[in-house]
């Protein structure tokens, strides 16, 4: 697992309290909402605030949600190329 | 200085703000709400011992956190979704003049995280996140 992938899965984790999950339970291609991870609305805007604390990446609006919240995999891919700044 | 009925829906006995005394639209309010025994919840709360219910404590805030959006919100829906980490740290009394402080601290999807302090003469009476969400 990458280093930036895993520390995205800890931020869900602790962001979001999901107590009991593990970095390791969590599948890089679920998605996040709905199905998969099955968060909601609250839960997106946690995450909204946690990706911009803890990785200065900033999604802007729904659209950029959508694309980013896709997975795991979407969400650390989304990261890696908003932080090069 | 804001005309409070007219940016807010809420009327007796439930308008908990009686002043803003500074405002920044999405980002900070500061008001305020003078507890009188004349509030109608105090006289069950609790007979012979009034003291504001916690919970008012948070719609106080979330009133004062109406004041963030720019335009009245009368017609507008905005909902309370959520309350994080609601401490209530020391009760208030009729005669205390409580400061309602309230910052943006961001926004998603029609969803916005506020974060409260409800304050007596330097003291914190009650911290809270809450989450309102506007449809």
């Amino acid at each position: 697992m990458s280093d930036l992938k895993l520390r995205v899965k800890e931020m869900i984790i602790e962001r979001l309290k999901l107590e009991g999950m593990t970095p390791d339970q969590m599948d890089d291609g679920a998605p996040l909402f709905g199905e998969g991870l099955g968060l909601d609305s609250i839960d997106a805007l946690e995450l909204v605030l946690g990706i911009e604390q803890v990785f200065g990446v900033k999604i802007e609006d729904e659209a950029a949600g959508m694309k980013a919240f896709k997975s795991i995999q979407a969400l650390t891919d989304f990261i890696a190329e908003h932080s090069k700044a | 200085m804001i005309e409070i009925p007219a940016h807010l829906p809420h009327r007796f006995p439930f308008l908990l703000v009686d002043r803003v005394l500074e405002r920044e639209p999405g980002v900070r309010v500061l008001a305020e709400k003078l507890v009188t025994n004349g509030e109608p919840y105090l006289q069950g709360h609790f007979e012979g011992r009034p003291l504001v219910p916690g919970v008012l404590m948070l719609e106080m805030l979330a009133q004062a956190g109406g004041f963030l959006e720019a335009d009245s919100l009368h017609g507008a829906a905005i909902f309370l979704a959520g309350v994080q980490d609601a401490r209530f740290k020391a009760p208030a009394f009729p005669g205390d003049r409580l400061r309602l402080e309230v910052c943006a601290e961001g926004a998603f999807a029609g969803l916005m995280k506020l974060r409260g302090t409800v304050s007596c003469e330097g003291r914190e009476l009650c911290t809270a996140a809450l989450l309102v969400k506007r449809l």
